[in-house]
């Protein structure tokens, strides 16, 4: 088993609607190569309470379906507590969580988010051939840098 | 005529995505006003020859806040498709059911108060968009905020010990249960070791109900005349007593005088109801058959409840509730704003009703499932935290499922939010120079009241932002503002 030590990894998505599942796939390669399952989470959307779960971690890693453009179609990020607001909380950003996280528990967690870029967003389960190409490069930089 | 017409796209601080329009014409005034909803989920014909036990499973992934009440409903829907109906589950099942159900509404309403009203109710309409949200209510008021976060969390809890996880989760099987509850379990939520126990749940339901008390004596003018008007009121009452039921009991409305106006077992639903559409929204508009669309909609959600239930079978509840009533003499409440401390009376209902079902020896029992004989129709009708909600089903002789019907609690609401957009429109923009950010915040706080789940789409990163929009009577854009 690979330790996560005080690390917790949130893949975000949702794998009934193609590349929205990207976040969870990636969990589940990291799970496939034998990584903690204690520290991955796997979530529709990030909710307020979250902020409370951060807080018990160092480190923190969210991962996520993007549809904007990627120059290798994905991109790994060093991300912190911010004001940018979501206005619903169907959609609360990582750096919201990290703000409510530092104001009310006064933790500050180093965190990171991995978008990988996808391309359709249909009700169906699987990814599309270029989203699945995203994923293993964002894999490989992840578990050769980050973990 | 030069007619013009503003866009909200999409709705902040709702669940899931919806739009408003208004339409002006060339001095300004109202003219009309719609709250749309663009999203189409189809899964009243896709579940459509999935065997029937499969519904409980698959209907809950309608929505990632209320998945417990979806499931709910099916399981009681299809029980009856085994030939079991609600009185005949077993008591562990029964109390099973009704802790996850509670468990649900308890954090449904925390969240709705905490996250999404709170910040409308402590900064005012009239405070800078980047001010009415969460983060400022935690810059703020950090304790209030941490004990929204604790009060979701212990809801969000019970849900996962219960169903295995907080979305998405299974506890109900046809006729019945698949799991109970252990020692260990309970003691969780009581001895108050890992997190705050069901007692400090109630002594902060009971908090809350003081603060939003406090801040009605403060803003009686605006509470009691925001969006306010006259509707009928409709949910489900205890089949006996006609308590406050949110599990199983009587479908009952009364109209906006406390008239009663319907009251019938919840099984003869179809005989009593029809659903118009609109050819500008997804969303139906149910209505009572006897009353016509006119006069036949409800409102559902906790001002429905607290004004058709007789009283609340839980003490402290109870004495919340009779403060409630006599704000209004005893007669029903149509102010649209109170929903806000109807929702905080359930709240606090929910906390007490968790306690007595955590202390109930038949949640730790083991008689999980009962069978009977095999029926084509199933009909199950629960109090959501958001109101009424109805799922019925049909089935062939192999079991699958031949006909869906769902109607959901914001449905049900579908004609009040509109009227309170229309009602807001006309007083707040109507004439009015200039277009500014709190008159477009006074339309969502209308629509905010009834707690809409509009539910879940797709989401990823780089969308969502709200826009606004002013087209002429040709579409075409003549004014955009992003926020």
């Amino acid at each position: 088993m690979k330790k996560l030590d005080n690390k917790l990894i949130i893949g975000i998505g949702n794998n009934t609607r193609k590349d929205d599942g990207l976040g969870w796939y990636f969990l589940d390669i990291l799970k496939d190569e034998g990584f903690n399952t204690e520290n991955l989470l796997y979530k529709y959307q990030l909710m307020v309470e979250d902020a409370e779960l951060v807080s018990n971690y160092n480190t923190v890693i969210f991962v996520d379906a993007c549809k904007t453009d990627l120059e290798d179609g994905y991109e790994i990020e060093r991300i912190y507590p911010s004001e940018q607001v979501a206005f619903s909380t169907h959609e609360v950003p990582p750096n919201q969580i990290l703000n409510l996280c530092e104001t009310i528990y006064h933790k500050n967690p180093k965190s990171y988010i991995v978008k990988i870029q996808g391309y359709k967003w249909d009700f169906e389960i699987g990814l599309s051939q270029e989203a699945k190409s995203n994923l293993t490069k964002a894999v490989q930089e992840f578990t050769r840098n980050y973990s | 005529m030069d007619k013009r017409k503003i866009v909200i796209e999409p709705v902040t601080r709702v669940e899931g995505h919806g739009k408003v329009t208004i339409k002006l014409d060339n001095n300004g005034k109202v003219t009309d006003a719609f709250m749309h909803i663009v999203e189409f989920r189809g899964f009243e014909k896709f579940i459509q020859g999935h065997p029937y036990w499969e519904a409980p499973v698959l209907v809950q992934r309608l929505c990632g806040i209320c998945p417990v009440s979806h499931h709910l409903a099916a399981a009681k829907a299809i029980d009856q498709l085994v030939g079991i109906d609600p009185e005949n589950l077993t008591p562990t099942a029964t109390n099973l059911r009704k802790l996850l159900h509670y468990g649900q509404v308890f954090q449904s309403h925390a969240l709705h108060f905490f996250y999404l009203a709170s910040p409308d109710l402590l900064f005012g309409i009239d405070a800078p968009a980047e001010k009415r949200n969460i983060v400022a209510v935690a810059t703020e008021n950090p304790e209030l905020a941490k004990k929204g976060i604790l009060m979701r969390k212990f809801g969000q809890e019970i849900i996962k010990a219960l169903a295995g996880k907080k979305i998405h989760g299974i506890l109900a099987v046809p006729g019945g249960v698949h799991k109970t509850f252990t020692v260990d379990e309970r003691e969780y939520f009581i001895d108050g070791k890992q997190i705050p126990n069901i007692d400090t749940m109630i002594e902060w339901s009971k908090e809350i109900i003081d603060f939003i008390k406090a801040y009605h004596t403060q803003n009686a003018e605006w509470i009691d005349n925001f969006a306010a008007y006259p509707s009928n009121h409709l949910s489900l009452i205890h089949k006996g007593s006609g308590a406050m039921e949110l599990y199983d009991g009587r479908l009952k409305s009364i109209d906006s005088e406390g008239n009663e106006l319907l009251n019938i077992d919840d099984i003869e639903y179809r005989y009593h109801f029809k659903e118009a559409v609109e050819p500008w929204s997804y969303l139906k508009f149910p209505y009572m058959t006897k009353y016509g669309r006119e006069k036949g909609w409800n409102r559902v959600g906790p001002l429905a409840r607290l004004n058709t239930c007789t009283y609340i079978n839980t003490p402290l509840a109870e004495t919340e509730r009779l403060i409630f009533k006599a704000y209004t003499q005893n007669k029903p409440n149509n102010m649209t704003m109170h929903t806000h401390w109807a929702r905080l009376i359930e709240m606090l209902h929910c906390a007490e009703t968790i306690k007595e079902l955590l202390f109930d020896k038949d949640i730790l029992g083991s008689d999980l499932v009962r069978k009977g004989s095999p029926r084509n129709k199933g009909i199950g009708i629960i109090e959501a935290p958001r109101g009424t909600l109805i799922h019925e089903y049909h089935t062939d002789d192999k079991g699958l499922i031949t006909k869906c019907n769902l109607i959901v609690s914001t449905t049900h609401n579908n004609e009040a939010m509109n009227r309170g957009v229309r009602e807001i429109a006309n007083s707040v923009l109507s004439e009015k120079p200039e277009i500014t950010e709190p008159m477009l915040n006074q339309i969502e706080i209308a629509i905010r009241a009834y707690d809409p789940c509009l539910s879940c789409a797709t989401h990823a990163l780089g969308e969502m932002p709200l826009i606004v929009q002013l087209e002429d009577s040709n579409g075409k854009i003549i004014d955009e503002k992003i926020r």
